[in-house]
């Protein structure tokens, strides 16, 4: 591809497409295969979809003289992870009719569906626009979905705080009207302008991701984002929020130019400015994001090139406010809490854990029919944690009873309950048989090994350790690995980079212990560190802080 | 491969020429070829005709940027005149590679230095066998990022190999980065040069062919090189692509067919022998043959699906009373059995032998080579009396596994022949009636043919019965295939049919065939040509303002000057 500028080949694609839309409705049109055109590849994303292939069937397929077997997935825009149960009965129906039939949460509290054929792609986006559900701008160069503390609230600022959600990814929102030609038949109205003061013709170098967290609790892993929001809530009064920039985890193997960083708290701004900060650092990263290079376009290098000074001020400049010192906060956990818990309200929750976010049924258990059950009842909303599970929320006490009959019946509460402290805190990406990223398993696998791990762990009297383990199958880091406190990154099929010493609470990442181990070896190399930690920890200390102090400050 | 038209033209120039004097032509021909000095074609299209030699361009990919090269590649060398074999490495035959004589190959390098997963295939089978390539002329354009440390690592690999093996590197190893378009095409044009530099000294020299009579049926026996279910999983067919090689050169051509005596199932003819108390070896003597009933019942003779005739005279024989249906021999023996092996012998004399089943062809041997043939296989099931049936010869050929024997014979079919290179062409094939297109296709692709090809397929559904998708992409990516329709049946609630598509484009369809277009239908005879040709006729009756009576005329017309061919079952 000609570097026009110095500029990637995706630039050039973007700022050619007329708004996003590409040859999109040629591509569908295509009958000879069920992919798209190549540039329309990377323009859909900005509608929500990736192209995906089956890559177990790649050898068959090909010896068969059929091509890959192409298939779409989609992610719906939902700030702060939240349906109501109409939209969950829809949305159950809409996997069943056009996708694999798994609903997927995400680790960025939305929903995904995988198996979408190239002909299915709009009938699936039309049925969710009845629904009031869109996939606007969920994958792709631009603000992505909105994430925002999802639990139970301890007090009434919790509404008010997640209303920023959907301030946010609206205010973000491309001005583009191409999804709504392209899927929804809208008319093309000829001579509109659509001009987009935020996004231009060019969108931002790389993805965008913010999130809002309501301290103590750091469940959505805050300062992994771009923009991370932390609620500043004082004498039950929403003063602002704490924001913090240049989170990202992904780095590539081999390549030192990258690497995972949290993000770094800037200041403090008022509700008042919030907005305009949070759109003045995607124009910054606009304006100077690195557009040559995707491997490093991230805002976190844009603030390390800057100088973490220079970016403030710039803000400032842009924002035409300062920011004020940050304010003291504290995160104590970011775990979900599973099983019943009441609010300020007096109404209830229950924390479902869904290993891997994965909503189906299968032989251990019925989940999608028991959610859908629920649902129908119309008693409880449905909210998505950062932790890839499932709150059913706002249950009146009247209504309590109804909705627990229905957990007993089908086996949530026992498999919720059951499930070890290891398992109900970790976290797999996606990676086969879809991820055409992924170097190795991971939701596919992870389970197992789980299953491997926790016996050593009872072998070292551990397993009521709520340790947070996560895997990816590449070092992209969807799955979050690198902000754990085991983190576990393939390399290889089969293969696996061993990291530690991340904390518990989401304020340190880990660092890589031991290069490309198979399942044999860590086994054994976990057997080894569980040991020691068990022998040396002091009290109360996480395997996370131990492992630091432990093997990484001292190396 | 020329049309007969012209074939006769030139026999006509060429009688009375002395050996010498042929010799000397030939000579100025090639000439004549290498340099250009041909006036341009009749269609005005810059394609030479093609030269001779089997070129293959294979691409490792993991990404696709490697397979996009490559297709690029190949369409610029069939601009140039240079016909290209365009294989994925994943789908390359590996047996092939000795028989190669020039082989270039475009693969990228993933992660620590690792071939595509879609070449692994063949790269571990180039570093794990010692092979023999003395005769290989080749170059490898390595793909890469520099930003990894084994850069191009696998093209460097393959690179190396071929050198060990005693090929001959025609043009050096050329890495590239990922900005990669222009070294790429620099490269591919060194071997483009390579490549017409050398035609001058290869073009073999005219020989005499012997001429011999055909009497009767030649059989070939040949050996099963490939057996592919082409549908994927959860079809609800089985097509098996069937490749048969032979040591003999086949003589067919694009829309022959081939004719296959199927196995009787080894089972079932062992439960004959157990039910029937029948030594294997006794040599029994039919109106063909005297062999042993072993050989008679598992080669020569049916024993499945009984002709009612053939039922009566088992009745007659064994003195019962048998209702007057069809039925497979080992059931007859089961409910109605044979006094003793005695009485089975005069049974056996009653047999009928089995039917050859015609297959229409599927490669050409320009494309192919002259000692293969290939053929598509549906496998028949279907209900009769109640039950469900298979086909015998399909199920025979499902199974056969690579490596078995097998025998066939050539079915010179010679109306269903392809016209002059620069003839357009329109194929109506659903189903397996792809293969005599997929024959005349590969043709025209190995031999430059100018004229357009518009092909018209059909099946149920999209993901799992596309036959031959892939190679189709190809023909389309590298402009052999001027346009396609496809219909698949069962993927929307209204079933769509090849009809459909030619009614769609009507107009188009009607101009190419008023402009001296050969139309050809393959596939089932009811109802699907039938269906074809009452929408043909409409078309013509549309589009050419005609009557009724005067869009029959008009395809009478076409049939007579062999515009108009079928090939249907």
């Amino acid at each position: 591809m000609s570097k026009k500028n110095n500029l990637s080949a995706v630039e050039h694609i973007k700022t050619s497409s007329d708004g996003l839309r590409g040859t999109l409705k040629e591509s569908l049109d295509e009958g000879l295969t069920g992919a798209l055109y190549e540039d329309d590849q990377s323009l859909i994303k900005f509608h929500g979809l990736y192209q995906q292939d089956d890559r177990d069937r790649r050898e068959e397929r090909s010896a068969k003289k059929l091509e890959w077997l192409y298939s779409f997935m989609i992610r719906l825009r939902l700030p702060g992870g939240f349906l109501t149960p109409e939209q969950w009965i829809g949305l159950h129906h809409v996997a069943g009719e056009h996708s694999t039939g798994t609903i997927k949460i995400t680790t960025r509290q939305t929903v995904q569906l995988h198996g979408i054929l190239k002909s299915e792609i709009k009938p699936t986006i039309q049925s969710f626009n009845i629904l009031n559900l869109d996939s606007i701008a969920a994958c792709g160069d631009v603000n992505r979905n909105v994430t925002c503390s999802a639990h139970p609230k301890e007090s009434a600022i919790h509404e008010e705080v997640f209303h920023y959600a959907d301030k946010i990814s609206t205010m973000a929102l491309p001005k583009t009207r191409a999804y709504y030609e392209i899927w929804l038949d809208e008319e093309k109205i000829a001579d509109k302008n659509e001009e987009d003061p935020l996004y231009q013709d060019r969108y931002l170098p790389r993805k965008f991701k913010v999130g809002i967290a309501i301290p103590p609790n750091n469940d959505i892993d805050v300062l992994t984002n771009d923009v991370g929001l932390i609620a500043i809530i004082d004498n039950g009064e929403l003063k602002g929020f704490n924001i913090a920039a240049g989170g990202g985890l992904s780095s590539t193997h081999g390549n030192p130019n990258t690497y995972a960083r949290l993000a770094t708290v800037l200041g403090f701004v008022n509700t008042e400015n919030v907005l305009k900060a949070v759109y003045e650092v995607m124009t910054i990263q606009r304006d100077h994001g690195n557009r040559s290079d995707r491997k490093l376009a991230r805002l976190k290098y844009t603030i390390d090139k800057f100088g973490v000074d220079a970016f403030r001020t710039e803000l400032e400049k842009r924002c035409g406010f300062q920011l004020e010192e940050a304010k003291p906060y504290i995160f104590t956990d970011r775990k979900d809490h599973y099983g019943w818990k009441q609010n300020h309200e007096g109404k209830w929750s229950y924390s479902v854990f869904i290993e891997n976010g994965r909503v189906l049924d299968d032989e251990k258990i019925a989940l999608k029919t028991a959610l859908l059950e629920i649902a129908k009842t119309g008693k409880a909303n449905f909210r998505f944690t950062g932790n890839q599970n499932l709150i059913l929320a706002d249950i009146v006490e009247a209504d309590k009873s109804i909705v627990e009959e229905l957990l007993v019946k089908f086996g949530v509460i026992a498999h919720t309950d059951q499930a070890g402290a290891l398992r109900k805190n970790a976290m797999a990406c996606v990676a086969f048989n879809t991820c055409p990223l992924a170097l190795a398993e991971a939701q596919r696998y992870l389970p197992s090994l789980i299953d491997k791990i926790e016996p050593l762990l009872k072998k070292h009297s551990l397993q009521n350790e709520e340790i947070i383990l996560r895997m990816t199958g590449c070092p992209n880091g969807c799955g979050r690995s690198p902000a754990a406190e085991i983190g576990f990154v393939g390399t290889a099929y089969g293969q696996y980079n061993l990291h530690i010493g991340g904390d518990r609470v989401g304020e340190r990442l880990n660092t890589k212990y031991k290069d490309s181990l198979n399942e044999e070896q860590i086994l054994s190399a976990l057997d080894e560190l569980f040991a020691v930690y068990k022998a040396e920890r002091t009290e109360g200390e996480t395997f996370g802080d131990f492992s630091y102090r432990k093997w990484v400050q001292t190396t | 491969m020329i049309g007969e038209v012209r074939l006769k033209e030139l026999h006509d120039f060429l009688n009375g020429y002395s050996k010498e004097e042929l010799l000397w032509i030939n000579g100025y021909l090639s000439g004549i070829v290498s340099n250009g000095l041909t006036n341009g074609s009749a269609n005005g299209h810059e394609t030479k005709p093609a030269t001779t030699k089997k070129i293959s361009l294979a691409f490792g990919t993991e990404t696709g940027n490697s397979k996009k090269l490559a297709t690029q590649l190949a369409a610029a060398a069939k601009k140039r005149g240079i016909n290209v074999k365009l294989i994925g490495l994943d789908q390359y035959r590996l047996s092939d590679l000795s028989k190669e004589e020039y082989f270039f190959v475009v693969i990228s390098t993933q992660g620590e230095g690792e071939p595509p997963a879609s070449a692994k295939k063949f790269y571990d089978h180039i570093h794990d066998n010692e092979l023999s390539l003395p005769n290989l002329k080749y170059s490898v354009l390595a793909l890469g990022d520099s930003s990894y440390p084994m850069f191009c690592k696998t093209g460097e690999d393959v690179d190396l190999q071929f050198e060990k093996f005693g090929a001959k590197r025609v043009v050096p190893l050329r890495k590239c980065d990922v900005d990669y378009e222009v070294e790429a095409m620099e490269w591919f044009g060194n071997v483009l040069n390579v490549i017409e530099s050398q035609s001058v000294e290869n073009v073999p020299v005219l020989q005499q062919q012997p001429v011999k009579k055909a009497t009767g049926k030649k059989y070939y026996r040949g050996t099963v090189l490939a057996n592919i279910n082409l549908n994927d999983r959860g079809s609800n067919k089985a097509t098996y692509h069937v490749e048969i090689g032979c040591d003999e050169t086949i003589e067919y051509e694009p829309g022959d067919t081939i004719g296959i005596v199927p196995q009787n199932r080894k089972d079932v003819v062992k439960k004959i022998f157990t039910l029937t108390g029948i030594d294997a070896d006794k040599v029994v003597q039919t109106a063909k043959q005297s062999a042993p009933v072993l050989e008679l019942l598992t080669q020569h003779l049916n024993i499945c699906y009984l002709l009612s005739s053939t039922v009566k005279k088992y009745a007659a024989i064994t003195q019962q009373e048998i209702p007057d249906i069809r039925m497979d021999l080992v059931d007859l023996i089961r409910i109605y059995p044979v006094k003793d092996a005695a009485q089975f012998e005069e049974i056996v004399k009653i047999l009928m032998p089995i039917a050859p089943r015609l297959y229409s062809v599927s490669s050409s041997p320009a494309a192919h080579g002259e000692n293969e043939v290939h053929i598509t296989v549906a496998r028949i099931q279907f209900l009769a009396e109640d039950e469900q049936r298979f086909g015998l010869c399909s199920e025979f050929l499902g199974d056969l596994p690579v490596g078995s024997a097998i025998t066939f014979y050539v079915h010179k079919d010679k109306n269903f022949k392809l016209p002059a290179a620069e003839e357009d062409v329109i194929m109506i094939g659903p189903g397996t009636g792809v293969a005599p297109f997929r024959a005349f296709l590969a043709e025209r692709d190995a031999t430059g043919a100018t004229g357009r090809n518009w092909f018209f397929f059909g099946e149920q559904h999209f993901t799992t019965d596309f036959l031959y998708q892939t190679e189709i992409q190809n023909y389309v990516q590298t402009g052999v295939l001027s346009k396609i329709d496809l219909a698949f049946s069962r993927d929307q609630q209204e079933k769509i049919y090849v009809q459909h598509r030619m009614q769609q484009k009507a107009d188009e369809l009607y101009n190419w065939i008023n402009n001296g277009a050969s139309v050809y239908v393959s596939g089932t005879k009811d109802p699907m040509s039938k269906d074809v040709e009452n929408t043909l006729l409409q078309i013509i009756e549309e589009k050419g303002k005609k009557t009724n009576e005067e869009a029959k005329q008009y395809l009478e017309q076409l049939k007579k000057k062999g515009r108009y061919e079928k090939d249907v079952y």
